[in-house]
């Protein structure tokens, strides 16, 4: 293969300079370690017998001492569903107002512990993100409300409750304004709840989404006569074009959308055909990393762009349009192949611009995609907010008018633009309430705080698409002394009902009558808690037939944009998001799938800007008014685009969040009453000094080898082998002295299709959550210190200014050959009878021989106790504050927490594969393919990720190492990885 | 899973003959109606429930079958709960009549047995007269006195092993290493400095022996640093093992019902104790005073706060289910002759040599098992005679992360 990858600048830029000038950080990096290499080195003789002798003594004594008393405490009743020492799952439902997934969570002796998804929901069909994963930890957040409180003292709920209510029967016998101010709400009961309290004290609901789609749903309000969003196949649409729609990371419902996309774009089992998705990006974004054909587009030319491909569309079909837009020859080229593709493509915008949205629509209806590809009697209920009425609601406040304001899973102060707007209207509200989830910078300001639940704790339903329900369960009773919002409205309209039973309640009058198949209602909602998902079939009223009306004059309204400055995107990346779950240290630690950075959000910036401005990585700029912010460079950027990452920079949510980057929502501009997230000719300023930025990138760099195999669709389909030509000579090499290990009964294998992986990153806290993976936190991470047991690598191939990206997971190979397993002089790492490479953490002595000869860099070392696992308290290094007793409640207890000075690795869940083996042999039967799901696998949404014994020829896994796209990493060593690769098969070819 | 041992030589009789007779009619009938088995199986329900008398946690079992159709009771036995969740109005009331404790489920029994049991109940707990107690043969009486003996034997073994054991956890090298010391001293100084005897090969001999005994203390002690063999530590409640696996012959699983499910063996909750002690209020060795702190943390809502005797460290991960479920291990295997003590202790040193050594030796189900089906070459291995047993380190059960993970 020509194609040059590479997996940063330096590594292209290191070709040009000196070759003693090594790159700034790892310079540093070096003296440091030489620095403490010396100071370790200066101890005596005298100083080694006075520890020898020290440490001996310490043992004696030790020794002398009694062992602890261990108690043992049973239940007083034991539950009849638990058994202490074995899990249960629980159905329920995750959505924080962004992201929406409906999940299983694994309780272990009555502690949350994972989340997994669950596979009966046909909408995610057992797909997650990130953020679900880590939803769990968000539970054992010290930083939450604990208790309500009054201006901050505690009070009791009795007292809070009195209190709320006198105010509120004021506000209601004077005639003041009440509202209500939530995120998107797709909950049918919580609606029927806020309702009762509504009728109670006369007010109004307003809906804030952070990430808005409003200007869709106003642009479906003037085609369909209805304000909505429909809902998206993209596993039916062979043509995907994308402007700037993050539809696998952030926009409307990714989890849905990976999982479909996936689908439709795999060559396993014996499908020759994939959808091919063209995208168009200013900033570079994970969909945009994963598009066939990416193309670098302005935010500001996006209009023209779109208006174009209409226009272009509407001649191919015989109807013209006068307009002063120009039609490239690309645009002529794409409408030609979307007509091609009528009613199996799809057209997407993320733009919050109506005039871009109603335009979009045009094409969609020309296409014929309403019906096939995009829905319309059938809503996504994700997105309900309307940023006009929030703006009213702002305005409202500023002139005195809303006399009682409840808050609630909210934090405007934090992430509306005009956040000063809102706290000067605030001043001006007479009962203010706050409800938050979590510690924020809004509850502050506001007098009483009245704690909801976690998810985890709560009872809730949920239906985010038309006629798809899912119910939530409380997995753990309150932790602390909160209560669930609804219960709270409820109480305060006078409702003495736990929200239990009003669910349940509104389940029978409003919802059981849907089925049909049950006897009577208790059967079905014991049925329904148990799937915890409920799919009645029900569609919405048809929505009007499609007015072009309003499209046509959008496109009459477009003009060539003639900017020339600086264009900004902000963005939610696929860890931190919106900020919402800030406070949580796996997504402050996950590196960004782009960049690979942590800890931290920068100004990506495009290389030739960089060069012409100057600026090199970790200079400080500041954008706007926002900043000081380190700036990295970014192959990939749009030349004049840069883009910042929102839900950095909080103040007021606890340790790991707080001052961690800088709040980018200030720079989110309003146009038309939307808020927009692109932004035209905005200032850059460069700051003096540098910012040191962690990412988790040039530390293990593979330096040119043949690791990532890729090959477009038309070569596969002509020799299947396309890309991976180089493995027969390979094999050919292959010799050995030794026999060949063999392996009786089970011989674990795992398969990845990078076809598939799209580097959501979900994997990578699954991952944490289940294996006991500590945070280590930003010094360490720029130490090359971060514990990862899968990471994702990304290499950038081609053009540096456009380059196209692929990535690959690694964790350990299981090498049956393994380099790692020779050289332990204390055989803590050997090989086990099921192709397992073990690692007995109480054998290693941390002499890290394992570490420096492992070709894949998999192994991590604990140079510190992270995880409060040591006896020694100094050795405790805990700047995330993981080890916090609420905290470790998180932790597996089927999982040894690793104390310092040991060396830790992928076990390929070797605890999973003994669970199901025991479960197997309990039931008298032969274990089924399928049923060891490691954590990676399990949460991956694209279903990248295959495990299974290799010894049984019909297994998946053994299907796709039989596949001629398999081949190995590294395989010329001779390692006999147990790790397979499937080849990158993109979809350029026309 | 214990085999119980019996104290006295009446019950010893009696068990005998109800057992040899159990086995004959078995051999001899098919399953019928009110049939000893019936009588065994309704032990378990007799935990919970009168025939008649005095109401128990459920309610009274005469006239059941005038209540509840079979149909309906054959469910409702086999899992109780099924039928509650499934919103069976009859089922719902019964639940909520008994303070909403659930019945067991008994998946196990066979509808067979459950209307042998529900006939037996019928006939007002006890057994149909063709099944009373004929005069034994002469042969079967010298059979019986035969597995008499035998019990008698195995009885004094388990004296003898528990004595022993006693004797082991007693055993103190202090003295031994001090007299050691001092002779290994005395002879250093007669060496040296007396010089009584001439002959120096005596002391050298002397000091060797010495400096191996030493050696061999020392070696002992610190291997057993961090372990806790001959652990006995007090309860909180004067509980005895040999009351109630030995005396009563309780199966161990009825009280740690985890063993089979899960890693842990499961210490009983309040509400299992109470299962008997409901009625049961006065101990033969402790009276009220003991089973009166049961009804205390009953009433006070604090569970009792055992001590644990059986410690690993948490970097092994054990599970009671792979040895005791697939295993099918006897617990005494490891806990030892646990129904022979009032105070229950430690009996095995549960170091990492000790579980291997019995990984090394101990036979995999391999046959009888599905499960092992997989294991494709060691079934050949079995055919063609080049192995002729299946043993647990032949399956992997040596390696590091089969319990280090």
């Amino acid at each position: 293969m020509e194609t040059k990858y590479f997996k940063s600048l330096e590594e292209i830029k290191l070709d040009t300079r000196q070759k003693d000038n090594v790159p700034a950080g790892d310079k540093q990096f070096i003296l440091e370690m030489q620095e403490e290499v010396k100071q370790a080195t200066t101890a005596s003789r005298r100083d080694f017998l006075k520890v020898f002798g020290f440490t001996v003594a310490s043992a004696a004594i030790a020794s002398s001492c009694e062992q602890p008393v261990r108690k043992a405490i049973p239940f007083l009743v034991q539950p009849e569903e638990m058994i202490p020492g074995k899990a249960n799952y629980y159905a329920s439902t995750f959505f924080d107002g962004v992201d929406y997934c409906p999940v299983l969570v694994k309780v272990r002796d009555g502690r949350p512990i994972k989340i997994e998804g669950n596979k009966l929901s046909s909408m995610t069909q057992g797909a997650t993100n990130a953020r679900t994963q880590a939803s769990v930890l968000g539970l054992y957040d010290d930083a939450r409300y604990k208790n309500p409180s009054l201006k901050g003292t505690g009070i009791s709920w009795e007292e809070a409750d009195k209190q709320i209510v006198e105010q509120l029967e004021a506000v209601k016998a004077k005639g003041g304004k009440i509202v209500i101010l939530s995120t998107t709400v797709i909950s049918p009961s919580t609606k029927a709840a806020i309702s009762k309290f509504l009728e109670a004290y006369p007010g109004e609901h307003v809906q804030y989404d952070v990430l808005s789609s409003s200007a869709m749903r106003e642009a479906n309000q003037m085609n369909f006569g209805e304000a909505f969003i429909p809902s998206y196949n993209f596993g039916k649409a062979d043509l995907i074009v994308s402007f700037d729609a993050d539809f696998l990371g952030s926009w409307l419902s990714p989890i849905e959308f990976t999982k479909q996309y996936s689908k439709n774009r795999k060559l396993t089992d014996g499908q020759r055909k994939m959808s091919r998705h063209i995208h168009f990006e200013g900033n570079l974004s994970v969909t945009g990393s994963n598009a066939d054909k990416r193309i670098q587009l302005r935010p500001s030319r996006e209009k023209a762009t779109i208006a174009s491909l209409l226009i272009q569309l509407r001649s191919l079909n015989g109807e013209s349009v006068a307009s002063s837009v120009n039609v490239s020859a690309d645009i002529k080229a794409l409408a030609e192949e979307l007509n091609n593709n009528k009613g199996t493509s799809l057209v997407v915008a993320g733009s919050n611009d109506v005039d871009t949205q109603l335009m979009v629509n045009a094409i969609n209806q020309l296409l014929g995609n309403y019906g096939s590809t995009i829905r319309t009697d059938v809503h996504l209920k994700l997105r309900q907010g309307d940023d006009k009425a929030m703006a009213k609601l702002i305005d409202e406040m500023n002139k005195g008018q809303v006399d009682a304001l409840f808050a609630w899973d909210v934090n405007p102060l934090y992430d509306y633009p005009e956040a000063a707007k809102f706290n000067a209207g605030l001043a001006k509200v007479g009962l203010k309430v706050a409800m938050p989830v979590y510690r924020d910078e809004t509850a502050s300001a506001f007098d009483f705080i009245c704690p909801d639940n976690h998810y985890l704790e709560s009872w809730n339903d949920a239906e985010a698409k038309t006629g798809y329900f899912t119910l939530a369960q409380p997995a753990i009773r309150p932790i602390f002394t909160t209560r669930a919002a609804q219960e709270s409205f409820l109480k305060w309209a006078g409702h003495e009902t736990d929200f239990r039973t009003f669910v349940q309640k509104n389940w029978e009058e409003n919802i059981y009558s849907q089925s049909e198949s049950f006897e009577n209602f208790t059967a079905f909602w014991n049925h329904k808690l148990h799937d915890g998902v409920y799919e009645s079939g029900a569609s919405e009223n048809a929505v009007s037939a499609f007015d072009p009306t309003p499209s046509m004059n959008a496109l009459g309204n477009v003009k060539e944009s003639s900017s020339d400055g600086i264009e900004l995107v902000v963005y939610a990346n696929v860890g931190v998001g919106t900020g919402k779950q800030a406070n949580n240290p796996w997504l402050q630690e996950l590196p960004d799938p782009i960049s690979k950075a942590c800890w931290d959000n920068y100004v990506s910036i495009s290389p030739k800007l960089a060069d012409e401005l100057g600026l090199e990585d970790e200079d400080i700029v500041k954008v706007g008014e926002t900043g000081p912010l380190p700036v990295l460079i970014q192959p990939g950027q749009e030349y004049k685009t840069i883009a910042v990452a929102l839900g950095y920079g909080r103040s007021n949510a606890g340790v790991p969040a707080n001052g961690v980057g800088q709040n980018a929502f200030p720079l989110i501009a309003m146009s038309n009453g939307h808020k927009q997230f692109t932004i035209a000719d905005v200032s850059l300023t460069k700051l003096d000094g540098t910012y040191p930025v962690a990412r988790t990138q040039t530390h293990h760099s593979m330096e040119g080898r043949e690791i990532i195999r890729e090959t477009t669709l038309e070569s596969y389909l002509e020799n299947p082998e396309s890309g991976n030509e180089v493995r027969e000579e390979i094999k050919k090499h292959l010799k050995t002295l030794y026999p060949k290990r063999e392996f009786d009964g089970f011989h674990w294998g795992m398969a990845i299709d990078l076809s598939s992986c799209t580097g959501c990153n979900a994997c990578v806290v699954a991952c944490s959550a289940e294996n006991n993976v500590p945070v280590v936190g930003k010094e360490q991470v720029r130490k090359a210190r971060e514990m990862h047991w899968i990471r994702i690598d990304r290499y950038y191939t081609g053009d540096v200014d456009n380059p196209e990206i692929v990535r690959q997971p690694v964790m350990c190979q299981h090498c049956d050959n393994a380099p790692c397993e020779n050289v332990c002089p204390v055989a803590a790492t050997t090989h086990s009878n099921e192709g397992l490479n073990q690692m007995a953490y109480n054998r290693c002595i941390g002499t890290r021989y394992c570490n420096n000869n492992c070709p894949y860099k998999v192994r991590r070392f604990n140079f510190f106790d992270y995880n409060g696992a040591d006896a020694m308290k100094g050795n405790l290094k805990d700047p995330a504050e993981m080890a916090t007793s609420l905290r470790r409640l998180v932790l597996n207890p089927d999982v040894t927490v690793r104390a310092k000075g040991v060396i830790e690795k992928c076990s390929f869940c070797v605890q999973r594969i003994q669970e199901k083996k025991l479960v197997a042999k309990t039931e008298n039967r032969q274990l089924v393919d399928g049923e060891v799901v490691p954590a990676c696998a399990q949460a991956c949404p694209a279903e990248a990720i295959v495990f299974g014994n290799l010894n049984d020829p019909n297994s998946k896994v053994s299907k796709y190492f039989a596949s001629e796209r398999n081949y190995h990493l590294l395989e010329e060593l001779h390692t006999l990885p147990s790790v397979g690769y499937l080849t990158k098969v993109k979809n350029t070819t026309v | 899973m214990t085999i119980t041992p019996f104290t006295s030589r009446g019950s010893i009789r009696n068990s005998m003959v109800l057992g040899l007779l159990m086995l004959l009619f078995l051999q001899a009938f098919d399953l019928k109606a009110q049939t000893p088995e019936a009588e065994k199986n309704f032990a378990q329900c007799r935990a919970c429930h009168n025939i008649d008398g005095p109401k128990l946690i459920g309610p009274n079992l005469k006239g059941l079958t005038q209540r509840h159709d079979t149909a309906w009771l054959l469910r409702f036995i086999r899992n109780s709960q099924e039928v509650i969740q499934s919103g069976d109005p009859v089922a719902v009331k019964l639940f909520e009549e008994n303070n909403k404790i659930p019945m067991p489920p008994h998946p196990d029994l066979t509808d067979e047995q459950i209307i042998d049991i529900i006939a037996y109940i019928e006939n007002g707990g006890k057994v149909a007269p063709e099944y009373a107690a004929a005069a034994p043969t002469a042969e079967e009486q010298s059979a019986q006195d035969e597995m008499l003996n035998q019990m008698y034997l195995q009885q004094a073994e388990r004296q003898q092993q528990l004595e022993n054991l006693q004797g082991d956890a007693n055993r103190n090298f202090g003295t031994t290493f001090y007299v050691t010391i001092i002779i290994l001293l005395i002879t250093l100084f007669d060496l040296f400095v007396t010089k009584l005897i001439k002959a120096t090969f005596v002391h050298k001999v002397v000091i060797l022996i010495s400096l191996a005994i030493v050696g061999e203390v020392t070696y002992k002690e610190a291997a057993a640093l961090g372990r806790q063999q001959y652990y006995q530590p007090d309860q909180p409640i004067w509980f005895s093992h040999k009351v109630h696996a030995g005396q009563n012959r309780i199966d161990c699983l009825y009280c740690h019902s985890g063993a089979e499910h899960s890693k842990n063996a499961t210490i009983p909750s309040t509400n299992v104790c109470l299962n008997c002690h409901n009625v049961v209020r006065q101990g033969k060795i402790t009276g009220t005073t003991e089973i009166a702190k049961i009804h205390e943390a009953w009433n006070s809502g604090k569970p009792v706060e055992w001590v644990k005797i059986h410690n690993l460290p948490d970097h092994v991960f054990f599970s009671h289910a792979q040895h005791v479920n697939a295993g099918k291990l006897d617990c005494a295997e490891c806990h030892g002759p646990v129904e022979d003590m009032d105070v229950v202790m430690q009996v095995n040193d549960l170091s990492m040599g000790w579980c291997l050594d019995c990984h090394r030796k101990t036979e995999v189900q391999f046959a009888q098992n599905d499960f092992y089906k997989s294991y494709e070459k060691l079934h050949e291995q079995l055919k063609n005679g080049a192995i002729n047993k299946v043993t647990a380190d032949m399956i992997g059960a040596t390696d590091c992360m089969k319990c280090h993970y």
